[in-house]
């Protein structure tokens, strides 16, 4: 008799066939000098082929929700099918053999991070509204969550939410804001109470994007795209039957946003831009130059495979345990570290084979073509949390070093200095 | 052989009884006493840990008098003595020697490893190459093989000097890959054998003898098919690079950890050094390499038993001996640095652990030979 997880598989791949078209050729084989001469992480799309792009990766979100594979980790009463982690880590090896829109719009913030805090937090009746629509590509979502003022330090966020009747009144400006052009709800993290110490006076509310008083501006990039947005909320009113979790109670729900983000951007690494820059067509790379009998080059290719390939493994055991029920330690902050890292070194191997022929687009193939991810690699560093932030929470949390003690996380917001020039009464600047 | 069948909590369990044992037996006191010692290394905890634990039959075949585990159950072991820094012939004799007499097969082997599992016999392996490299004939001057056989089929003699060989002044056999008649074939020769000179080496790591083996037409035993070495030699650098890179992974946790405490309980400016951040980081990145280092390890073990979802052995093996050398030697260094002036002094475990590190990662060949291993496993 077949297991479920054959039966699943089975499943999945009668889906497939019936609609998607098979891949010629296995993703992780190399054709030099063949197909689109791009290497991109954050897209440079004009609008129109941007938005046709979105259009198809709703398009093929809804076919999956269709046939029951939109959600397959979420609880029946919402839209999902109640399966296992396991069953989308089963899907998604099944789904990469196949040519299939790239559906990342929706599901690295909505689908990833939004859609579990709604979850996780939300009423019934917001549960019952957003998530089936979400996960069946209808809306899209993005976090307000980053200010000018408040990075790293995400807690000292100044956008205030003042009780106005039975709703609320949102102002500030929110920044970073990753696909609030194609977004039909924002998760925003307000400042309801300044007197209290600044993780205690946070609170969450799904706000409409299209909501008047909403005014988002898209912020150009290094990399020369627009994929993200500063957010400018004026007066913008939401009801309360729109706040996530308690008033005041707002940093419990972006912990678990935030839980969410650092589990996805790790777990990327085989995506094309992973691809780019792994053994098979790095060594294409070498022997396209004349540099595969080349000691020095060969030896950083090594040893860039090596720590790839053991983030790889690491990654690999992430889901191990994920398969037998264990919570993973650490592994998803280290990948997170790793993968910015190896795909960083990467590149700039790729561009020192390549040498001149980087600076200027001769038209030859594989050459200009790696600026587009030379200028993307500084973002991997920064975004889901800086490299330093990252360091301070393995350090703190899982070897249990002390924390700085110049932070103060007991006075009201209130009496914190918030910029140099601010007259804060806090003790928070050394 | 497949070692799916033993469940983490089996794993858990075998990991804490070893650990046990080496607080008891191998706490720094005890490694120190060994390393002054003259044979190198307690015989009286090599026997314990074979009659109260079976840690040298573990990993061992049943037919010789093995348990019929794998590396998934041996580089727990592993990495717990490297974390203790125990000194004894455990990577020489169980899996060096082991390794290449299971890869060998046939009657000398059979007669040889029943003592090993029973922890009675020591062997060791001496590296192929005049220069106590690894590699079997390969670019170099250096990698002309140190020692030649005498044709003939039953007994034989050898001639030559094998520069570097781990344990080789205590071990009871001599396993030796010698030039023959018909191409490098491996051959056994025992302690008391004729025209065998035998000179202990001043050693960078402490914690591990090395001697020079000089062999004047000394008696040898060919062990599993005449110019066979090849072959074995491939298995055990595989299978001892994976052991190797659990032991490297111990160690480099023994440092994490001893950074870790240390940042907490040392106070300057009037606050703990660890809430520094130029501290934190440096212990993030010590972490980071260790976790990283931790599934390396774990993935080769995985892979060198042949599970059916792991990847290439060759590969992961390489990625393991590489990945696991880099970060052991990276957080010693470290460590040294977290501890400032008593992490130089010779009274500080620091020290040990810097030289384990750095002969650990020059053993097999080093950087060098290991990416280059790398690469032609993973066919480039």
């Amino acid at each position: 008799m077949p297991s479920e997880m054959d039966q699943f598989v089975a499943e999945v791949t009668t889906f497939l066939d019936t609609h998607a078209t098979r891949r010629a050729r296995a993703a992780e084989d190399v054709a030099w000098g063949e197909g689109e001469d791009r290497i991109t992480y954050f897209s440079t799309d004009p609008p129109d082929v941007e938005n046709a792009k979105v259009a198809a990766a709703k398009a093929w979100q809804r076919t999956r929700y269709d046939n029951g594979f939109g959600w397959l980790t979420g609880p029946t009463a919402f839209g999902g099918r109640g399966l296992t982690t396991l069953h989308d880590l089963v899907y998604d090896g099944l789904e990469a053999a196949y040519e299939v829109p790239e559906t990342g719009v929706l599901s690295l913030i909505g689908l990833g991070m939004i859609g579990p805090t709604i979850l996780a937090h939300g009423t019934d009746e917001l549960r019952q509204r957003y998530l089936p629509r979400l996960y069946s590509g209808e809306i899209i979502a993005c976090q307000l969550f980053s200010e000018p003022a408040a990075g790293s330090d995400l807690a000292g966020l100044e956008t205030k939410a003042v009780r106005e009747g039975d709703g609320w009144v949102l102002n500030g400006q929110k920044v970073w804001t990753s696909v609030a052009h194609h977004a039909a709800i924002g998760l925003a993290l307000c400042r309801t109470d300044p007197d209290k110490p600044k993780h205690r006076g946070i609170t969450a509310f799904i706000v409409d994007m299209t909501a008047p008083g909403v005014d988002i501006r898209p912020l150009r990039q290094m990399s020369g795209g627009s994929e993200f947005n500063e957010v400018f909320l004026t007066d913008v009113h939401v009801s309360d039957d729109h706040r996530l979790g308690p008033v005041d109670g707002g940093w419990g729900v972006a912990l678990t946003t935030l839980m969410n983000e650092r589990a996805s951007v790790g777990g990327e690494g085989a995506g094309p831009v992973g691809r780019a820059v792994a053994l098979p067509f790095l060594t294409e790379l070498l022997r396209a130059n004349g540099r595969l009998d080349d000691g020095a080059a060969r030896r950083r290719l090594a040893e860039l495979h090596a720590d790839t390939l053991a983030t790889e493994y690491l990654n690999h055991q992430m889901i191990r345990k994920f398969r037998a029920g264990e919570q993973p330690g650490p592994e998803a902050s280290v990948s997170k570290l790793m993968y910015a890292q190896n795909l960083t070194r990467g590149t700039h191997f790729a561009a020192e084979i390549i040498g001149p022929r980087l600076i200027a687009d001769t038209g030859e193939w594989g050459t200009y073509s790696w600026t587009e991810l030379l200028l993307s690699t500084p973002a991997l560093r920064i975004l889901g949390g800086t490299e330093e932030i990252m360091k301070n929470i393995l350090a703190e949390r899982v070897l249990g070093l002390p924390k700085e003690p110049g932070i103060d996380t007991r006075s009201p917001f209130r009496e914190l200095r918030r910029s140099v020039g601010s007259t804060g009464s806090g003790r928070s600047g050394e | 052989m497949s070692t799916e069948d033993t469940t983490s909590t089996e794993l858990d369990e075998l990991r804490s009884a070893v650990r046990d044992f080496m607080a008891a037996k191998a706490d720094e006191r005890a490694v120190r006493a060994a390393i002054d010692s003259e044979r190198g290394y307690d015989d009286k905890v090599w026997a314990q840990m074979a009659e109260q634990l079976g840690l040298q039959s573990l990993a061992l075949p049943t037919e010789h008098g093995g348990d019929g585990y794998g590396l998934v159950e041996l580089t727990v072991v592993l990495e717990e003595m490297g974390r203790a820094l125990l000194p004894s012939p455990f990577l020489s004799s169980v899996v060096l020697a082991g390794t290449a007499l299971v890869a060998a097969g046939g009657d000398e082997a059979g007669r040889i490893l029943p003592g090993i599992a029973a922890g009675t016999t020591t062997a060791t392996l001496a590296p192929p190459s005049v220069d106590g490299g690894w590699s079997l004939g390969g670019r170099g001057a250096g990698d002309a093989l140190a020692v030649t056989a005498s044709a003939g089929t039953g007994e034989v003699t050898l001639e030559g000097t094998a520069p570097l060989v781990l344990d080789g002044a205590g071990a009871d056999v001599l396993l030796v890959v010698a030039g023959g008649p018909a191409g490098p074939g491996l051959y056994a020769v025992d302690a008391g054998a004729a025209g065998l000179t035998r000179t202990s080496l001043p050693v960078l790591d402490l914690t591990r003898r090395i001697a020079k083996v000089s062999f004047a037409a000394a008696p040898a035993r060919l062990v599993g098919a005449a110019g066979g070495a090849a072959a074995i030699l491939d298995r055990v650098l595989d299978v001892a690079t994976t052991a190797l890179a659990a032991e490297q992974v111990g160690g480099a946790r023994a440092c994490l950890e001893a950074s870790t405490t240390y940042a907490k309980d040392r106070v300057q400016f009037g606050r703990q050094i660890g809430s520094f951040q130029a501290v934190k980081h440096k212990a993030a990145d010590m972490l980071t390499r260790v976790q990283v280092a931790d599934a390396a390890a774990r993935e080769a073990a995985r892979a060198v038993d042949g599970v059916a979802d792991a990847p290439d052995p060759g590969v992961a093996a390489a990625v393991a001996h590489a990945v696991c050398s880099e970060a052991f030697l990276a957080v010693a260094t470290e460590n040294i640095q977290v501890h400032g002036g008593i992490g130089f002094t010779w009274e500080h475990a620091a020290h040990l652990y810097y030289r384990r590190a750095k002969a650990s990662q020059l053993l097999f060949g080093g950087p060098a030979v290991y990416y280059e291993r790398l690469l032609a496993k993973a066919g480039v």
